[in-house]
C-alpha cells in the first residue's frame, strides 16, 4: 500500500493521537510509563471494546444504538437476581455469562422488532426501549445494589493472567480477561470481513435499496445486527459487573456517548458503510487514556466529559472537513445517475 | 442445460400504480431462454417499472410474474435472485463504499448461497467477469472514484455471472461508446447461447434492430405492439412508441434575428468533467445539449447554474458577467433550472402543490416585517395552475396526487414565475406521458417566443430536433459538434453520439 | 378520481392528527380523574400540573424545530442548563448575603444567560449547516461537551439560593395564571407564528421535505438549518431560566431524562421525524398528554421507573402506529385505484 494512503487512514491518525498524548503524560508525570498502568489501561477497556464493537456493527450497518448501555446492564443485573433468587452457586463464570448473553440477545430482539419490522428510525427506536427496558428492570426487576454477588464472579474479578512485581512501584496484574477479549475482537473482524453477513451489514450502510435489489434480506441483516448487539452488550454488561464485584441497576447508564465517541473517533461513519475493528480498538484505547489520565495531566478529573465531548467534535469536525475536500476533488456528479 | 433451453420467463396483466398515476396497465409479455427480448418505449412508458416487478424490486398491485415454472403474485428481490435473475439497473445501483471486485463478486456469492467471504476468491471472480466483458478496471477501486462510464461496465459485469438465467438491462449503453457497446453485444450473443434469456431495453432504434429477436412496444404503460423483431421496421417502431407519425413534429418557432445575446459561456474548464466549453444563446432561442452519460453534459448545466464547481471561465448574462460557483448570484442574474430528477432534486413530495409552486421565489410572498403574505400566495397558486393546465381541483393537495406530466409542470412553473432570461432544463419530459409532452414542448416554444433564451440537455434526440434551433454534442467533456436547424437528424446525431 | 385525494391533503391531515390527540389528551384526564378522584382530579394537582407543563413544552418546541428539518438536537439540555448555571452564577454572585437582587441585574443575568446558550447554538449551527455533519452525532458532541464544560467549571455542584425576585417568575401568577404558563403560552405563540406566517418558516417545512430539492430551489438550506439551531438553542435557554426560577437552582446534570422526554412528545405530537410535518399545537397537546400521565402515576404512586418505561412504550408504540397506519393507508390506495 503506498505510503500516502497509509498517511490518510484514520488508524494512523489515531496512533499518532494516542502517541503523542502518551509522550505528554509521560513527560509530565513519568509514573505513566509503567507496566502497571499500561496493564489498568487494558482493564479498564475491556467493557468499553466489547459494547464498542457491538457499536460499531450498528454504526456500519447504517443505524445508530443508544440503548446498549441499559441492555448491558439490565443483563448483568438480572442474570445476578436471577442467580440469587434460585441460588444458583457455579464453580466458574460460565453460567452468568451465558444468562447475561441470552437476555441480552432477547432485549437485542425487541430492538430489531421495533427497527427491522417497522422501519422505525433506529435513533428513535432505541431511546424508547432504553427506557422501557431501564423503566422494567428499575420498577420490576430490582433497584437497589447488589454487593454480595455470586462467588464466581466475585472471584474472576481478581484472575490474573500475569502479575509482575517491577524492581520499585506497583503490582502490575493483567487481566485474564484479554484473552477473550481478543479472540472476540478478532472473530468479530472476521465475521465483518469474511462472512456474508459482515459484507450485508457494509452493503445495508453503503445504501439500503441497492442491497435489497442485490437480493439481500434488509430486514434479516438489520435483525441479526440488533440482536448481535444485544448479546455482546449483555455479556459486556455481566463482565462490568463481575469487575466492579458489586451488581448496581444505575451503573453505565449515560455511557453511551463514550462508546459512540470511541467507534466514531475509529473512523466509523455515522451515515453507515464505514468502520473498521482496529479503528475501534484504537478509539477505544483513545478514550480511556484520556479517561484514565486526565489527572496525570495535571487537570481536575471534571473536565473528563468536557474532554471526551471536545475530541469528539474535533473527530467529527475533521472528518466532515476531509469529506467534503474529497467531494470536492472526485467531481464526478451523481445527478446525471439518479433517473430511471 | 436442457431445463434452461425450455424455460419462459414473464409477466401477466401488471398493473402498477405510484401515488396517483398509472405506471403499468396490464402488461403481459414473455421471453424464452436463449432469446433476447426488447422492450422499447419513449421516456416514462413504464419500462424500468416493468423490469423492477419481473425482477422483485417494485410488488405489482395485481398481475402474475412467471419465472421458469415458477409463478409469484409476490415476489422479492431475493427470491428473483435465487431463481436467476440478475437486472443491470438504470441507475447501475452500486454500493459506493465497497469496491470494485466487491461490488461485482457480491451476486456470486448470493446466488451460491455462501456463508464465507474471501478476499482471492473476490478478485478472481471480478476479474473474470471483466474479463468476459473485455474491459479494464482497477478492481481494488472504490466506486466513487470511478466514471460513470467504468460504473456501467461494472453493472455489466456483475450481472452477466455463471447463476444468470433470466438477464435484464435497462437502458446498458447509455453511457458507452460504440466499441463498448460492440463488446456488449458479443456478450449477449454468448449468453443467448448458454441458455440464458435476455431482455434489453432501450430507446436507441438500431441497438434494438441489431441485437433482439422479440419485441414488446409500451407506450404510457400499456403493450401497444408485440411480435417478432423482423416484423417491424424502423419507422413502425418509432411511431407504436410515440403514437405519431414522426415527420410532422417539428415545433421550434422561428428564430428572430437579435444582435444580443441572452448567455455567452467563454472557456468554461473544470477538469477533468469539461476543458474548454464556449457558447451563447441568442433571446428566445433554444439550444439543445446532448451526449452519453458521464459526458459532462448534466454537469455544464449544473455549473452554469452554480451547482457545480468550474474552475475557469467566464459566464456572461445580458453582458454582465456573473460571480461563478454561486446559485444564487445565478439566479439574481435570471439563470432557472429544473433539474434531471422530478423526485429527488425537483419536488417537495408530500407538501402541497401550491407550496411546491412558489418555492424558488419565497421570499417574494411577503408583505411587509417578513409576513408571509398568504393571499399572494393563493393567487399566484391560481395563476400558475391555470397557466399551465396543471389538473388538480384543490392546490393544497400533495404534489404526489399528480400524474408525471403534471408534477414536471409544477416544477417548470415554479421556475416560470421567477421570469427568468435563460432557463436551463435538463430532461425537461423524462417519465411524462406524450400528450404532455407534447404540451411541456409547447410551453417553452411560446416562452422562447416571448423572447426567453432556452439550454435543453437531453437524451431524446426526436426531441431535442423537435424543439431546438440548434445542437451541441459533448464529448469527453468537450464540444464536439454544433448541428444547425438545418443539419438536425436523428440517424446523423446519434451517430456523431457514440 | 382527484377526490380521496382531497382526504389525505396535508393541511386537513394535520387537522386529523391534531383531534385525534385532543382526544387522546381527553380520554388520558378522564381515566386518571376516574382512578384517583381525590389527587389527581384536585386543583393543587391542576396548578401543579401547570407549573411543570412550560419548560418541558418549550425544550420539546425546540427538538420540535429540528426535527421538522429533518435533523435532531440533542444538545437542548446541555443548553439549557449551561444559560441556567450562567444567569444563576451572575445573581448569586452579584447577591452576596442579601436575598434578593436588583431586577436591572436579574435581566442582566438572563440575558447573558441567553447570550451564552446562543453562542452554544451558534457551534451547532456552524457544524450542522456549514460543516454538514450529522445532526444527531454533532448535537450529542456538542452536548457533551457543553455539559462537560459545566461540570468542569462547577465541579458538578449546583448553584442554588436565587434571589427571591427571580423566583417569582417560576413561581408567581400573572392574572391568576402560573406565570410559567403564559411564558409557554407565548412563546407558542411566537413560534407558530414563526413557522406557518414567515417566509423563513415555509422554507423550514420545504428544507425538511427534500433538502436536495431545497438546495436546486435555491432557498438557501444552509441559512434555514442554521437558524433553526439558533431558535432552538434560545428556546432551550429560556426553557434552562424558567427551570432555574421555579427550583431555584440551577445544576449541570439537572433534566437528562428531559431528551427522551421531549422526544417522545415531538413524536407523540406527531412531527414526522424525517422531517417536513408537524404542528406546534400537536407538541403543546402531547406535553399536556405526557404530564397528565406523569401526575396520575404519581398519583396512584407508581415508581418515576415506571414512568420513564411508560414513556419509552409510548415512543414505540406511536411510531408502531404510524407505520401501521401508513401501510394500511397505501394499500387502501392501490385497491381504490384498481377499482376505478
Ligand atoms: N418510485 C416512483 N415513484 C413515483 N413514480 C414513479 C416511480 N418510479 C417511476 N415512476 C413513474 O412511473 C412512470 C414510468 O416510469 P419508468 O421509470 O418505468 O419509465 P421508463 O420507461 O423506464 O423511462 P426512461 O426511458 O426514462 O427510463 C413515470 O411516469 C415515472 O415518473
Ligand atoms: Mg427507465
Amino acid at each position: 500500500m503506498d505510503f500516502k494512503k497509509l498517511l490518510r487512514r484514520n488508524e494512523t491518525a489515531l496512533i499518532i493521537a494516542i502517541v503523542l498524548l502518551s509522550v505528554i503524560i509521560g513527560a509530565k508525570s513519568p509514573e505513566f510509563y509503567s507496566l502497571a498502568n499500561l496493564f489498568d489501561i487494558f482493564r479498564s477497556s475491556f467493557v468499553q471494546l466489547l459494547f464498542a464493537l457491538g457499536v460499531l456493527v450498528v454504526i456500519i450497518s447504517g443505524g445508530i444504538d443508544v440503548s446498549f448501555p441499559v441492555v448491558g446492564i439490565f443483563s448483568g443485573y438480572s442474570a445476578v437476581v436471577l442467580m440469587k433468587h434460585f441460588d444458583w452457586n457455579p464453580g466458574n463464570v460460565s453460567l452468568p455469562i451465558a444468562l447475561a448473553i441470552v437476555i441480552g440477545v432477547i432485549l437485542g430482539a425487541l430492538n430489531s422488532i421495533a427497527i427491522a419490522s417497522f422501519g422505525i428510525p433506529t435513533l428513535i427506536a432505541t431511546l424508547g426501549t432504553s427506557g422501557i427496558f431501564r423503566g422494567i428492570m428499575l420498577t420490576f426487576i430490582g433497584s437497589s445494589f447488589i454487593s454480595d454477588i455470586p462467588a464466581a464472579l466475585d472471584k474472576f474479578a481478581t484472575a490474573d493472567l500475569l502479575k509482575i512485581q517491577p524492581a520499585e512501584g506497583t503490582l502490575a496484574r493483567l487481566h485474564v480477561l484479554i484473552i477473550p477479549v481478543v479472540i472476540i475482537t478478532i472473530l468479530v473482524s472476521l465475521m465483518l470481513n469474511r462472512t456474508m453477513f459482515g459484507r450485508s451489514v457494509y452493503a445495508l450502510g453503503g445504501g439500503v435499496e441497492a442491497t435489497r435489489r442485490l437480493g439481500i434480506s434488509i430486514k434479516r441483516t438489520q435483525a441479526k445486527v440488533y440482536m448481535f448487539v444485544g448479546g455482546i452488550s449483555g455479556l459486556a454488561g455481566i463482565l462490568y459487573v463481575s469487575l466492579q464485584r458489586k451488581a448496581n441497576p444505575y451503573d453505565l447508564y449515560g455511557s453511551e456517548l463514550d462508546i459512540i465517541a470511541a467507534v466514531v473517533l475509529g473512523g466509523a461513519s455515522i451515515m453507515g458503510g464505514y468502520g473498521t475493528v482496529f479503528g475501534t480498538v484504537l478509539g477505544v484505547l483513545l478514550i480511556s487514556l484520556i479517561k484514565g489520565n486526565l489527572i496525570l495531566l495535571g487537570v481536575s478529573g471534571s473536565w473528563q466529559r468536557a474532554a471526551i465531548g471536545a475530541l469528539l467534535l474535533i473527530g467529527i469536525t475533521v472528518q466532515a472537513i476531509n469529506e467534503s475536500k474529497k467531494a470536492k476533488n472526485r467531481r464526478v456528479s451523481t445527478s446525471d445517475e439518479v433517473a430511471g | 442445460m436442457s431445463t434452461l433451453l425450455t424455460a419462459e420467463y414473464g409477466v401477466e396483466n401488471i398493473v402498477k400504480s405510484f401515488g396517483g398515476a398509472k405506471a403499468l396497465s396490464g402488461v403481459s409479455l414473455s421471453v424464452k431462454s436463449g432469446e433476447v427480448h426488447c422492450i422499447a418505449g419513449e421516456n416514462g412508458s413504464g419500462k424500468s417499472t416493468l423490469i423492477k416487478i419481473m425482477s422483485g424490486v417494485h410488488a405489482p398491485d395485481t398481475g402474475l410474474i412467471r419465472l421458469g415454472d415458477k409463478s409469484f403474485t409476490k415476489l422479492s428481490p431475493r427470491e428473483a435472485v435465487h431463481e436467476g435473475v440478475q437486472v443491470i439497473f438504470q441507475d447501475f445501483s452500486l454500493l459506493p463504499n465497497l469496491s470494485v471486485a466487491e461490488n461485482i463478486a457480491i451476486p456470486t456469492y448470493i446466488s451460491e448461497n455462501s456463508r464465507f467471504f474471501s478476499k482471492s476468491k473476490t478478485k478472481e471472480i471480478a476479474a473474470n467477469a471483466l474479463d468476459l466483458i473485455g474491459v479494464d478496471i482497477d478492481i481494488n477501486a472504490s466506486v466513487t472514484d470511478i466514471s460513470i462510464a467504468s460504473k456501467q461496465l461494472i453493472a455489466i459485469a456483475r450481472a452477466t455471472n455463471q447463476g444468470v438465467k433470466m438477464l435484464f438491462m435497462d437502458e446498458p449503453t447509455t453511457a458507452l461508446t460504440r466499441k463498448e457497446i460492440k463488446h456488449l453485444f458479443e456478450v449477449v450473443e454468448q449468453l443467448k447461447e448458454r441458455g440464458v434469456a435476455t431482455i434489453f431495453v432501450s430507446h436507441k432504434i438500431d441497438e434494438i434492430q441489431e441485437i433482439c429477436n422479440t419485441i414488446t412496444i409500451l407506450r404510457n404503460g400499456e403493450v401497444v405492439a408485440d411480435g417478432i423483431m423482423r416484423d417491424f421496421k424502423r419507422d413502425s417502431i418509432s411511431e407504436a412508441m410515440t403514437g405519431l407519425n414522426v415527420s410532422e413534429t417539428r415545433i421550434a418557432p422561428p428564430l428572430k434575428k437579435a444582435s444580443t445575446k441572452v448567455i455567452e459561456v467563454r472557456n468554461l474548464i473544470t477538469k477533468p468533467t469539461f476543458l474548454d466549453i464556449s457558447f451563447s444563446i441568442a433571446p428566445g432561442e433554444i439550444l439543445g445539449i446532448t451526449g452519453l452519460l458521464g459526458s459532462g453534459r448534466t454537469e455544464l448545466a449544473e455549473a452554469i447554474f452554480g451547482q457545480y464547481p468550474i474552475d475557469s471561465g467566464e459566464v456572461i448574462v445580458e453582458g454582465e458577467s456573473i460571480r461563478l460557483n454561486s446559485s444564487p448570484a445565478a439566479l439574481k442574474a435570471g439563470i432557472g433550472y429544473v433539474p434531471p430528477d422530478r423526485l429527488t432534486q425537483g419536488l417537495f413530495l408530500e407538501q402541497s402543490i401550491l407550496r411546491n409552486l412558489v418555492a424558488v421565489g419565497v421570499d417574494q410572498y411577503q408583505s411587509r416585517g417578513k409576513r408571509l403574505s398568504k393571499k399572494r400566495l393563493a393567487e399566484a397558486g391560481e395563476k400558475w395552475i391555470k397557466d399551465l393546465r396543471i389538473k388538480t381541483k384543490n392546490s393544497l393537495n400533495p404534489v404526489t396526487s399528480l400524474s408525471g406530466g403534471n408534477q414536471q409542470r409544477v416544477v417548470l412553473a415554479k421556475w416560470l414565475a421567477m421570469n427568468p432570461k435563460l432557463m436551463i432544463l435538463n430532461g425537461p419530459t423524462v417519465g411524462v406521458d406524450i400528450g404532455s409532452k407534447r404540451e411541456i414542448l409547447e410551453i417553452i416554444r411560446d416562452r422562447a417566443q416571448e423572447g426567453m433564451g432556452f439550454l435543453v440537455v437531453s437524451d431524446d434526440i426526436p426531441e431535442l430536433i423537435q424543439i431546438c434551433h440548434r445542437v451541441l454534442v459533448i464529448k469527453n467533456g468537450q464540444i464536439s459538434k454544433e448541428f444547425n436547424e438545418s443539419e438536425l437528424d436523428e440517424e446523423v446525431l446519434y451517430k456523431e453520439l457514440s | 378520481m382527484n377526490e380521496r385525494f382531497n382526504k389525505i391533503n396535508s393541511g386537513l391531515l394535520a387537522d386529523r392528527k391534531v383531534t385525534q390527540l385532543m382526544v387522546i389528551t381527553a380520554g388520558t384526564f378522564a381515566i386518571f380523574s376516574l382512578v384517583s378522584r381525590d389527587i389527581f382530579f384536585s386543583s393543587a394537582n391542576f396548578t401543579s400540573m401547570a407549573y411543570q407543563i412550560p419548560e418541558i413544552a418549550i425544550l420539546s418546541i425546540a427538538v420540535m424545530l429540528s426535527m421538522l428539518t429533518g435533523g435532531i438536537d440533542l444538545s437542548i439540555v446541555a443548553i439549557s442548563n449551561a444559560a441556567a448555571l450562567v444567569a444563576a452564577w451572575i445573581m448569586t454572585t452579584k447577591m452576596g448575603e442579601s436575598e434578593t437582587l436588583s431586577y436591572s441585574w436579574i435581566i442582566i443575568a438572563c440575558v447573558v444567560g441567553t447570550l451564552v446558550g446562543l453562542a452554544a447554538g451558534a457551534v451547532n449551527s456552524i457544524i450542522i449547516a456549514r460543516l454538514d455533519v450529522t445532526p444527531i452525532l454533532a448535537t450529542l458532541a456538542t452536548g457533551t461537551l457543553f455539559n462537560g464544560i459545566a461540570i468542569g467549571i462547577t465541579d458538578g455542584v449546583s448553584v442554588s439560593g436565587l434571589p427571591e425576585n427571580f423566583m417569582r417568575v417560576g413561581n408567581g401568577t400573572f392574572l391568576g395564571i402560573p406565570t410559567p404558563f403564559v411564558l409557554m403560552v407565548v412563546i407558542a405563540l411566537a413560534v407558530g407564528y414563526f413557522i406557518n406566517r414567515t417566509t423563513l418558516g415555509l422554507k423550514v417545512f420545504l428544507v425538511g421535505t427534500n433538502r436536495k430539492a431545497a438546495q436546486y430551489s435555491v432557498m438557501g438550506d444552509r441559512k434555514v438549518i442554521a437558524w433553526i439551531y439558533l431558535i432552538s438553542a434560545l428556546l432551550s435557554s429560556l426553557a434552562g431560566l424558567i427551570i432555574a426560577s421555579r427550583t431555584s437552582a440551577a445544576s449541570p446534570d439537572f433534566g437528562s431524562s428531559y431528551i427522551l422526554l421531549a422526544i417522545v412528545v415531538v413524536v407523540l405530537g406527531g412531527i414526522n421525524p424525517n422531517g417536513g410535518f408537524g404542528t406546534i399545537t400537536g407538541v403543546i397537546l402531547a406535553t399536556a398528554v405526557l404530564q397528565m400521565v406523569s401526575s396520575g402515576f404519581n398519583a396512584l404512586r407508581f415508581s418515576q421507573f415506571f414512568y420513564l418505561a411508560a414513556q419509552g412504550a409510548v415512543l414505540v408504540f406511536v411510531m408502531i402506529l404510524n407505520v401501521v397506519l401508513e401501510r394500511r393507508r397505501v394499500s387502501r390506495s392501490i385497491s381504490k385505484s384498481l377499482r376505478s
